[in-house]
């Protein structure tokens, strides 16, 4: 009983499934397309369906309406453009107008459907193609044609009406594949590198310039070149160029080639084909420098540059010229040589130190091109940046660099200057001790000279003198110390340094001085702070702040029984921690000097200094 | 007189066709009057010859000049449809400068072949700002839709003038 029911069930769903399947056999009439050809008539295409077959035969009708009327007017012809077609003429056309039509029989409405005549334009496609051969390739295997046409003859494309573009297809005649050209608007296209073995098929659509679809396409074109005579009979095999092979052969012998060089023991080759990486280098350093281990050079050359921090350096130097103090048995001539310099504070007209060329008030050795203003060429190798220190400096400013031979005008073209040229942080600062350095440029002088003769009288066992003071007259004024003890050993290191260490260039400042800054650094941590500041490079800050840091001019003048040197330079091997006072009278010739960047190397040193 | 044309890309295809139309059936509704309707412009090829070369530029000029205040108010108002992609927007922006554009050119012209007055009463102003700011989103869609539907078709007609008048002028009817 189930079963039967079950399959009575069936019978039911499958025979409405065939009766809906006839159902829509039945279709209604639809507008299929409407097209204007060339956007002055129109016609409209509907598919009556299967309606006539099933049912009564009922008339259907084309009614269309313009936007702006009310009623719906019948299709004026509907034989023009053939059956189930209504065709308007010119005269029901209106181009930017919306129209609406509706296929309807008897007041039912089968389809509708609204669009301007400018949507629907559709041209027809060209007429009258042809092509003409432009030339051959030399072996005869290609070549190029130029293919014409006219536009269709419905679109008044002369007088401006409708613009059309055109596309091209091509192919081979036993392909299948079409290559299409860009659509142009020219009616003559060339095609180029066509086979002339081959035989061609072309054909051409048109479609209006703002539209997108395009119109039918147009009766296809055959090109044979065998017609006019220049077929290539014996071309049939495509001799193409072995580009794989000559990819392989090239690929194996580079590589060859590189190999070869790897391997070759010649440098020469090796070193054209293969440059080597330059490592990183510091200007004025030789990487030899630094594995020999001599520090305190390194730390000259280094401490030439900004931002050099000579912290790590310093402390080395400390215990080293403290054992070299303990063991030098020449202190005390050295430290007669401070006397002397003491005592010499006449000694020159400008009393100068040393220098007698026109360099000597370039305390700078990084810039060689600093102008000749002292402290403009001073504060680019100046590193200090506390202002405090200079404040002290203007007070007890000597210059050492023959400062005063300038004239006064100078100083305030340099507090000019020196701002701009500062690179740290107090710039607002130090441009005024510049001011009231000019103005005790004199005042130090006589406080010097008084405090010089203080400290003649004064005598010290110690080996060392704290530089308290530094005359006009390019003096060292040492102070007796308990303090530090560095100066013999500083600047007996700077001589052994000068002379043991190839390829050194020291600055100008250094060849005429190396001042030993003994600076205690349980009493006067901003000293060293100073010190660790400044570059290595003697510049006249740097000394007066050292010197005016120093505390009372207590200088300590090395025993006098010391035979006095005769001596006209002091030598600077670095910075203000190492002063050495040369016991011969140095020739300084001005030009020996005059070395780029007011270096002086080694070699030219030893030449001055015997 | 040396005529060079200009015309508007009908861009508008892409935006409205595409965008909105199939998805929310556009394309069935009757497109609603173009606020440029009350020009009366040549409507067919016949019409287009037998206007005055005069006239018809003076029109050109005229639809030109109607349009420039939608086409700032579309370029403002379409950045603010949710869904609008980014072509959509500066293609808005590059319509309304060569808008502007034409305009100056057509003004240069007219004042070349108008010695002179120019026909400035040629205007049809806009008011259809409330309908693009809409709350409804379809109905603020349907106005773009609109909106760019006649923007699409005053640039079709000005192109096919400005055709017309350079082969008529300077080719002679021999383009």
């Amino acid at each position: 009983m189930d079963l039967r029911h079950l399959l009575f069930t069936l019978a039911l769903i499958c025979a409405n499934d065939s009766h809906s399947a006839s159902d829509d056999l039945l279709q209604w009439p639809q507008i299929s397309k409407c097209r204007s050809p060339e956007m002055e008539t129109f016609s409209c295409y509907w598919t009556a369906g299967n309606f006539y077959n099933l049912t009564a035969p009922r008339i259907i009708q084309l009614l269309y309406k313009k936007s702006n009327e009310e009623d719906w007017k019948e299709c004026p012809d509907y034989i023009t453009s053939g059956q189930n077609s209504c065709y308007f003429n010119a005269s029901y056309t209106s181009v930017w107008t919306p129209y609406c039509v509706q296929l309807a029989s008897e007041n039912e409405v089968f389809d509708k459907k609204c669009f301007s005549v400018d949507e629907i334009v559709l041209p027809d496609p060209p007429v009258h193609l042809n092509w003409t051969l432009l030339n051959t390739s030399q072996t005869g295997i290609h070549g190029d044609i130029q293919v014409r046409w006219d536009p269709p003859p419905t679109a008044d494309v002369r007088k401006g009406w409708i613009t059309l573009e055109y596309e091209l297809q091509y192919k081979e005649v036993n392909e299948t594949k079409w290559k299409e050209l860009k659509p142009r608007l020219s009616t003559m296209v060339p095609l180029y590198s066509l086979k002339t073995a081959r035989d061609y098929e072309i054909r051409i659509r048109s479609r209006q310039r703002t539209s997108e679809k395009f119109g039918e396409f147009s009766e296809i074109l055959y090109v044979s070149f065998s017609q006019i005579g220049i077929g290539c009979d014996h071309c049939t095999d495509e001799v193409e160029f072995p580009w794989f092979l000559v990819v392989v052969f090239g690929v194996c012998g580079l590589a060859v080639t590189v190999i070869s060089i790897l391997l070759s023991k010649q440098p020469r080759l090796k070193m054209l084909i293969f440059p080597p990486v330059p490592v990183p280098k510091i200007k004025g350093i030789d990487p030899d420098l630094l594995k020999k281990g001599k520090l305190d050079e390194v730390n000259s050359i280094l401490a030439c540059h900004d931002n050099y921090k000579t912290q790590l350096y310093n402390d080395d130097l400390w215990v080293e010229f403290i054992e070299l103090d303990i063991e030098d048995p020449d202190e005390k001539n050295r430290a007669s040589d401070t006397d002397r310099l003491l005592s010499e504070e006449h000694l020159k007209s400008h009393g100068c130190l040393g220098a007698k060329d026109d360099d000597s008030g370039r305390a700078s050795c990084c810039e060689p091109d600093i102008p000749e203003t002292d402290f403009s060429a001073s504060d680019t190798c100046d590193a200090t940046s506390d202002s405090d220190q200079f404040k002290k400096a203007t007070e007890k400013e000597e210059d050492l660099l023959c400062l005063d031979r300038q004239d006064n005008e100078s100083l305030p073209s340099i507090a000019n200057t020196d701002p701009q040229r500062r690179h740290r942080n107090t710039q607002s600062q130090n441009s005024h001790p510049w001011a009231p350095f000019a103005d005790s440029i004199e005042s130090p002088r006589l406080s010097v000279h008084t405090q010089m003769s203080n400290q003649n009288s004064l005598t010290s066992t110690d080996f060392y003198a704290q530089v308290s003071d530094i005359t006009p007259a390019g003096r060292v004024v040492l102070s007796p110390g308990q303090k530090s003890k560095l100066g013999r050993a500083q600047h007996e290191g700077c001589t052994e340094q000068n002379f043991t260490m190839d390829n050194t260039y020291f600055c100008e400042a250094d060849v005429k001085k190396c001042i030993a800054v003994t600076s205690p650094e349980e009493n006067e941590p901003h000293v060293q702070e100073q010190s660790y500041n400044e570059d290595a490079y003697f510049t006249t800050e740097s000394l007066t702040t050292t010197v005016a840091n120093l505390g009372a001019p207590t200088a300590e003048p090395p025993s006098s029984e010391m035979p006095v040197a005769d001596y006209t330079s002091i030598h600077i091997v670095h910075s203000p921690q190492g002063l050495v006072l040369n016991a011969t009278a140095l020739p300084v010739p001005d030009k020996e000097f005059n070395v780029s960047c007011g270096y002086v190397s080694t070699d030219q040193l030893n030449k001055i200094m015997p | 007189m040396y005529l060079y044309l200009h015309y508007e890309e009908p861009v508008c295809a892409d935006l409205q066709d595409e965008r909105y139309a199939q998805g929310r059936g556009f394309i069935a509704k009757a497109v609603n009057g173009c606020h440029t309707a009350s020009l009366t412009t040549p409507e067919d090829k016949e019409q287009a010859q037998q206007i005055h070369h005069e006239d018809l530029l003076n029109l050109i000029l005229g639809v030109l000049r109607s349009w420039n205040d939608p086409l700032v108010h579309l370029a403002s108002e379409v950045q603010r449809i949710k869904e609008a992609p980014e072509t959509i927007l500066w293609k808005a922006v590059e319509i309304e400068e060569q808008n502007k554009r034409l305009l100056e050119g057509m003004e240069k012209i007219v004042g070349r072949v108008h010695s002179g007055e120019v026909g400035n009463d040629i205007y049809t102003p806009w008011e259809g700002l409330p309908s693009l700011q809409l709350a409804d989103e379809d109905s603020r869609l349907f106005a773009f839709y609109n909106l760019l539907h006649c923007l699409r078709r005053d640039s079709h007609k000005i192109d096919n003038y400005l055709k017309v008048l350079k082969c008529r002028l300077i080719h002679d009817n021999n383009c």
